[in-house]
């Protein structure tokens, strides 16, 4: 991985460059409607930004999958349908300032999404976009990426990582894009500056480390061999089943695909953001619903998160953003949650499921 | 290519089948795709209604018969209320075909026998003509199916073909209470019919498609008449929506019905987590 340093001015002049391209950049930004949170937004220029500020309150993941999208557009016409297709490339844009754990997330959508068949939809915009992270410092009590496999000082899923040193940062270039990005600023990076990022990256670690230890490989095989522990009956009792934490969800992917009228003859086929947390998610027409209460929904969550995608892509769908905690209305807390039933699983690695 | 693009198809005949089930037989717009279309007995595909949205059947009609393809629905929801209202000459969509078949190839050599319930036997129905058009590469035919009603046997037309013909064994059933004055067939339900019918499991594979209720009794009926779980075939349904294995909501434990079925063997089903 190459290194370099990049100061202050480099990282102005490199966003007010992709700006006159005419290239979109996106980066946290006080949310209009309450300035004390922050989002991720298109900029104008980098003083629109608020880097480094505050844990922004969606994801990335908006960027790739839009929460409503249209699939084509149809026309009835009096011999038949007609149907006008969607493009699936994407205009270049280059997010700045994203968080280690959002950068993380999309990657691990992005094994979904290639999987046997490609969804040209998501990677038209994953190719189109360099995503520069900054080294995490906004960490709380309810992160948790160093259980994951992640880290604040993670560069999954980014093409370039930045960590703040003194007078500027030092850069991680990560993936080709993002040396392509970066060709022409910044300079070599002194032993000093090195040596600074590297502090920095350890104390960041160690912060996240005391939330929740990592989460240990042997627990897919435990949560998969413990489908009908009785544990899952009361650890959704809290839950309301509304879906808030599929929303907020780095690496939650699950759609609904539907068709809306526009007009009498025209319309669209649209695929929405779904959450396997409601019941109407896997009702069949009959009446027939296999997950039928809220503990089934929830354990579908875990163990879609850190069983059954682990088994198939050998990490955990989770990229320890700590959302779904924050947001809960009903207090359901995912690390302490995982940290619980971890135990259960080091208590008796032996117990099987029935 | 976006991979939610359907393939435009025309309705060239509509067949029903009881008072709710409809069969219809569609044909590609571009036949440059209806000649290079294939499949696999047992895959299935997302048709839709162009305003109404996307729904999931097996395709009915055999691989061997080329240059369309069947469907058979119950009208139960919004799609498949649209499709009901759809005339001879409409266009519909289809995407597919998905998922995986039943092992065509493994069983030639082999007597199979076939057991559906209801409209279960629309997927049957692939396998049964295929293995018909084929009918020299297999041994034994036996065909068990059965409703709750005369009225709700789909396929009647066929069901007298296989009847007139030498080289299928047929039993039909209907559910005590579901018989008419001449029905001819048994008065029983399938476990009853399949324990009436099958004589031996000897080189034999089972295939059965229908409610979960009539799979769970009827399972034991084969194990015990000696069917090894790996020689008993079902199919199973879940929602879907892609058909792809992104949508996140046909899954069984680590089990996607879309990508790693639908075609399923008993011992396979037995290592499920039960939640389906």
């Amino acid at each position: 991985m190459t290194q370099r340093f990049l100061s202050h001015q480099e990282l102005a002049s490199l966003v007010a460059e992709l700006l006159a391209a005419k290239t979109r950049v996106i980066a946290p930004v006080r949310a209009k409607d309450d300035p004390e949170q922050v989002e991720y937004q298109p900029i104008q220029s980098l003083e629109d930004a608020a880097l480094g500020v505050r844990i922004p309150r969606r994801s990335l993941k908006e960027f790739f999958l839009p929460p409503t999208e249209v699939l084509l557009h149809y026309r009835q016409t009096k011999t038949g349908v007609e149907i006008r297709e969607v493009a699936t490339v994407a205009p270049p844009q280059v997010i700045l300032g994203a968080l280690p754990c959002d950068a993380a997330g999309v990657a691990a959508v992005d094994k979904v999404m290639n999987w046997d068949y490609r969804d040209e939809l998501w990677f038209g915009r994953r190719e189109a976009t360099t995503i520069v992270s900054f080294l995490c410092s906004l960490m709380d009590a309810t992160c948790f990426c160093t259980a994951v496999g992640l880290g604040p000082e993670s560069s999954t899923g980014s093409d370039v990582l930045l960590a703040p040193v003194t007078g500027g940062y030092l850069a991680h270039l990560v993936t080709p894009k993002g040396e392509a990005l970066l060709q022409a600023h910044g300079s070599e990076a002194s032993e000093a500056t090195l040596a600074a990022a590297e502090a920095a990256q350890r104390e960041a670690r160690q912060k996240v480390e005391q939330n929740l230890a990592a989460i240990p490989a042997e627990f897919a095989g435990w949560l998969a061999s413990n489908f009908d522990n009785p544990v899952w009956k009361t650890i959704a009792l809290r839950c309301h089943g509304c879906g808030g934490c599929a929303a907020l969800c780095p690496t939650c992917h699950c759609f609904d695909i539907v068709d809306e009228h526009e007009s009498a003859d025209e319309g669209v086929r649209r695929r929405n953001w779904d959450s396997c947390q409601t019941a109407l998610f896997t009702l069949h027409a009959s009446g027939h619903n296999p997950r039928q209460s809220q503990s089934e929904r929830f354990r579908q969550r875990i163990q879609h998160k850190f069983s059954i995608y682990p088994s198939r892509f050998g990490e955990i769908l989770c990229s320890g953003c700590g959302r779904c905690s924050r947001n809960c209305p009903g207090g359901m807390d995912l690390p302490t949650i995982v940290g619980e039933l971890v135990a259960m699983a080091q208590a008796k690695p032996e117990a099987g499921g029935q | 290519m976006n991979i939610y693009q359907p393939h435009l198809m025309r309705i060239r005949e509509i067949m029903d089948e009881t008072v709710d089930t409809r069969t219809l037989k569609l044909e590609f717009e571009d036949p440059g795709i209806g000649q290079s279309f294939q499949f696999s007995a047992g895959q299935f595909g997302e048709y839709s209604v162009f305003g109404e949205g996307e729904s999931t059947f097996c395709i009915a009609s055999p691989p061997t018969r080329t240059g369309y393809i069947e469907c058979s629905f119950k009208a139960t929801g919004k799609v498949t209320q649209a499709l009901r209202r759809l005339s001879v000459g409409d266009t519909v969509g289809f995407r597919g075909p998905y998922g995986n078949h039943f092992p065509l190839e493994q069983m030639k050599g082999h007597s199979i026998v076939f057991i559906a319930g209801g409209i279960g036997l629309a997927p049957v129905r692939s396998v049964i003509w295929n293995v018909l058009d084929l009918r020299d590469e297999f041994r034994d035919v036996t065909i068990i199916y059965g409703a709750r009603s005369v009225g709700d046997l789909v396929y009647k037309r066929e069901l007298e073909e296989w009847a007139q013909r030498g080289d299928v064994k047929l039993c039909l059933a209907v559910d005590p209470g579901g018989e008419t004055p001449d029905w001819k067939g048994l008065v029983a339900r399938i476990p009853t019919a399949v324990e009436q019918t099958v004589a031996t499991a000897v080189d034999t594979f089972a295939l059965i498609c229908g409610p979960p209720i009539m799979i769970k009794f009827t399972l034991p009926v084969l194990e015990k008449l000696g069917f090894p779980g790996d020689h008993i075939y079902t199919t199973l349904e879940n929602r879907m929506k892609c058909g792809l294995g992104k949508c996140g909501r046909c899954n069984i434990g680590p089990t996607y019905v879309c990508k790693d079925g639908p075609v399923f063997t008993a011992a396979q089903m037995r290592a499920l987590p039960q939640e389906f």
